[in-house]
C-alpha cells in the first residue's frame, strides 16, 4: 500500500515538473519541423533558390549589366491546399532582389496609399503647391515577376506525404517574353509516432 | 482497497462536476433541441455565441462545428469561419496524434467506468468534408476566392480517401475513378439497400464543383460533377452541367452526354445565371435503446445508439418569380450518411459496451463482498453503485445536428436585373447580373428560410 502511495506522488512529481512553460530565442534560420505544413524553412528555401536562380542566370546578367530593370511583383498564386501567406514569399524575394542593387521596384500593394496621399497635396490646398508632387510622374515597370504555388498531398493515415512547387517567371512586359523562369521543388514526409500522448 | 475505491469515486465526481457542457449525463441531442428551436423561430440574436462555452470542453469540435454552422446560417460569416477553424485545427490534432496514444487510452478506459460520451469526440469523414465544403462557402460569401479554392482543394482531398476506403469493397465507387456513370449499378445497389449515396455525398462533390465552376476552373469542375453525377445519377441539374461543361471543354465524353441528356444549355449574352443550393430541415438525431437486466441480483442497463426509421419524405422546392416555376432536384440525403457512419462504429461500440457490462458488475461485486458485515452503510454503497451504474449508462448520441436532412439543387438563366424569388412561403429579392452568376442559397429550417446571395 505504501509503495503505491510513494509511486503516486512520484509520479504527480513528474508530471508538474512538465507543467512549466518555457520561452526561448531561437535562431530565425534554423530548420523548423514542428509539422508537415508550409513553414518558414520552405519559404527560405524557397526564397534563396529563386534569387540566386534569378541573379545568376546570363541573360538576366547580361540585362543587369548596365542597367536597373525595374520590376513588379505580381501576387503568387496560391493553388496548395493549405492558407498560405504568398505575400510574404514575394516580399522575400523582391527585398533579396532590391538588396542585390541590380533591380529597382515598383510596389503594387501601396498604390492606392499613394494615390490618397498625391491628392491630398495636390487638391486639398494644405500643400503648398511648389512642393507638392505631381501626378502622372511615376516610373512605369518594364518586368512582371509572378509565381505560382501548388501541391501534391497524399496520405493513408499513418505516412503523410506533401510535395510543393513553386515556380516564378520574369515577363518583358515590352514584348511579352519570359525572361528567366525556375522552379523548386520540396517533399516532406510525416510519420505518424506509435506512442506518444 | 478501500481507500482506493473512495479515490476511484472521488476522481470520478470531480471529472463530473465539470460537465454543465457534457453530454456524459445529458444527452447531446438536448443540448442542441434549444439551439435548433432558436433557429427555427429566427430570433435575432447571436445563437452561436450560446455553444461557445462548449468548445472549451472535450467535445469542442462537434461543439465548433454546431457554431461555425449556427452562425453560417445566420449570415454571420466571418464569425462561421473563425468557429470553423477550430474545428479544422481540433481535426488536425486527432491526426497528428500517435498511433497508440495516452489520452486516448485514458478516454477509453474512463469510458468503460462511465459511458462512451467520455470519450472526445470525432467526426466521421462526411462530416469532416462538410466543414471544409462549408468552410469553402464562408470564404466565397466574403469574397475571398483563393482561400475557398484551398478549403475547395481541401475537400477533395478527404474525399479521395473516403473514396479509397470504400472503392476495394464497393463497385459503384471504384467506378466514380473510372469517370463512368452506370446508373444501372447504382440501381441496383439501391434495392440492396447499399447505394454509394449512403457512402459518399454529392452535395460536397457539387459544391467543390460548382466552386470550381465559377471561379474559373472549369476542368476541375468537370471531374467533381462527374463525381457527383455517379452518387446522384437522376439529378437533372447535374445532367446539364455535365453536357454544358463537356461541350465547353471540348471533353470526348460530349457526344454520350448529348445522346443521354440532351444538348447543352447555356447563357446568352444578356442573361445570367442563377443557382440554388437549397437545404431542408435538420439531420435526424441519433436515438438512444437501453435494456435493463441484471448480474448477480444486481440491476445494470446496456445502452446503445441507433435511428429510428423514418420514412418522411423530403418534398422538392418549387421556385417561382424566375419565369417558369423552377422545381429543384435533391442531390444528398445527409440522413443516410449519418446512418452508414453509425453503422460503421457500432463494431466497437458494442465492444465497449461488453466491457462496460463486466467491468461495471465487478465494481457491483466488490461492494457486495464488504456487504458480508452486512452493515448499513455498505448496502447503502452497494445500491450507490447500482443507481450510478443505472444512471451512467448512457448511449452515445452524438453527431453534427445543425447539418441539413436534406440538399437540393437548380439552376436557371435568366435576364440581367432585380428579381423577386418566392420559396417556401417566403420571398427574397435577388439581383442577376448579366455574365455573372448569382448563387441562392436559401437554408429552410422547417419553420423559416433564410436566404444568403452572392453575385460571382
Amino acid at each position: 500500500m505504501k509503495q503505491v502511495k510513494y509511486i503516486v506522488m512520484l509520479a504527480l512529481a513528474v508530471g508538474l515538473a512538465g507543467c512549466q512553460t518555457k520561452v526561448e530565442y531561437g535562431n530565425a534560420t534554423a530548420v523548423e519541423t514542428v509539422n508537415e505544413n508550409f513553414g518558414s524553412t520552405d519559404l527560405q528555401e524557397i526564397a534563396a533558390k529563386m534569387v540566386d536562380s534569378m541573379l545568376t542566370f546570363p541573360p538576366v546578367v547580361a540585362l543587369t549589366a548596365h542597367d536597373r530593370p525595374i520590376i513588379f511583383v505580381d501576387k503568387i498564386k496560391n493553388k496548395t491546399s493549405e492558407h498560405i501567406d504568398t505575400e510574404s514569399i514575394t516580399d522575400s524575394i523582391s527585398n533579396k532582389l532590391l538588396r542585390s542593387g541590380k533591380f529597382r521596384f515598383i510596389d503594387m500593394t501601396k498604390v492606392d496609399a499613394v494615390r490618397k496621399q498625391l491628392d491630398y497635396q495636390n487638391n486639398s490646398g494644405m500643400v503648398d503647391p511648389s512642393t507638392a508632387i505631381h501626378f502622372g510622374r511615376q516610373i512605369g515597370a518594364e518586368y512582371m515577376l509572378y509565381g505560382n504555388l501548388s501541391s501534391i498531398v497524399k496520405s493513408n493515415g499513418d505516412v503523410k506525404d506533401v510535395y510543393y512547387k513553386m515556380t516564378m517567371r520574369l515577363m518583358d512586359l515590352n514584348t511579352g517574353l519570359i525572361e528567366w523562369s525556375d522552379e523548386k521543388e520540396i517533399r516532406k514526409t510525416k510519420e505518424k509516432s506509435f506512442f506518444g500522448l | 482497497m478501500k481507500l482506493s475505491r473512495h479515490l476511484v469515486i472521488i476522481g470520478i465526481s470531480i471529472n463530473l462536476s465539470a460537465c454543465a457542457f457534457s453530454s456524459v449525463f445529458v444527452s447531446y441531442p438536448s443540448h442542441i433541441a434549444p439551439i435548433k428551436n432558436q433557429l427555427n423561430q429566427a430570433s435575432n440574436t447571436d445563437i452561436a455565441k450560446q455553444l461557445a462555452a462548449g468548445i472549451n470542453t472535450d467535445d469542442g469540435l462537434l461543439y465548433a462545428q454546431e457554431a461555425g454552422r449556427v452562425a453560417q446560417i445566420e449570415g454571420h460569416f466571418k464569425a462561421s469561419q473563425d468557429y470553423y477553424q477550430q474545428a479544422i485545427r481540433d481535426y488536425q490534432h486527432f491526426d497528428d496524434k500517435a498511433k497508440v496514444s495516452l489520452s486516448d487510452l485514458g478516454a477509453t478506459g474512463s469510458s468503460l467506468l462511465i459511458n462512451d460520451n467520455v470519450i472526445p469526440y470525432r467526426g466521421p469523414g462526411y462530416e469532416r468534408i462538410m466543414l471544409h465544403q462549408y468552410q469553402a462557402l464562408n470564404f466565397v460569401f466574403e469574397h475571398n476566392y483563393e482561400a475557398a479554392l484551398v478549403e475547395v482543394r481541401r475537400a477533395n482531398e478527404l474525399q479521395q480517401t473516403e473514396q479509397q476506403r470504400y472503392q476495394n469493397s464497393l463497385k459503384a465507387v471504384s467506378d466514380i475513378n473510372n469517370g463512368t456513370i452506370d446508373a444501372e449499378v447504382d440501381r441496383l445497389s439501391a434495392a440492396a439497400g447499399k447505394t454509394t449515396s449512403s457512402y459518399l455525398n454529392a452535395y460536397s462533390y457539387y459544391t467543390t464543383a460548382l466552386l470550381y465552376e465559377l471561379l474559373g476552373q472549369p476542368n476541375d469542375a468537370f471531374i467533381d460533377y462527374r463525381k457527383a453525377a455517379q452518387i446522384a445519377p437522376d439529378n437533372r441539374y447535374i445532367q446539364q452541367d455535365l453536357v454544358r461543361l463537356a461541350k465547353q471543354l471540348d471533353m470526348p465524353q460530349y457526344s454520350d452526354f448529348k445522346r443521354r441528356w440532351g444538348t447543352a444549355k447555356s447563357a446568352t449574352s444578356t442573361q445570367g445565371t442563377v443557382v440554388f443550393i437549397v437545404e431542408k430541415g435538420f439531420v435526424p438525431t441519433k436515438q438512444s435503446i437501453t435494456v435493463p437486466f441484471t448480474i448477480n441480483g444486481n440491476w445494470q442497463t446496456a445502452s446503445i445508439a441507433s435511428y429510428l426509421p423514418n420514412y418522411q419524405m423530403v418534398t422538392p422546392t418549387t421556385i417561382s418569380g424566375l419565369g417558369q416555376p423552377l422545381t429543384t432536384a435533391p442531390i444528398a440525403n445527409i440522413g443516410a450518411l449519418a446512418i452508414t457512419a453509425l453503422k460503421e462504429d457500432l463494431p466497437a461500440a458494442l465492444a465497449r459496451q461488453a466491457a462496460r457490462v463486466y467491468a461495471k458488475s465487478r465494481l457491483n461485486q466488490s461492494f457486495e463482498r464488504d456487504d458480508n458485515s452486512q452493515s448499513n452503510a455498505a448496502s447503502v454503497a452497494s445500491l450507490a453503485i447500482q443507481i450510478f451504474n443505472v444512471v451512467t449508462e448512457q448511449a452515445d448520441l452524438r453527431s453534427w445536428l445543425t447539418l441539413p436532412k436534406q440538399a437540393q439543387i437548380a439552376r436557371q438563366y435568366v435576364k440581367g436585373g432585380q428579381y423577386t424569388i418566392s420559396l417556401n412561403h417566403s420571398t427574397q429579392s435577388i439581383q442577376v447580373k448579366a455574365g455573372h452568376t448569382t448563387l441562392v442559397w436559401a437554408i429552410d429550417t422547417g419553420n423559416y428560410t433564410y436566404f444568403h446571395s452572392i453575385i460571382i
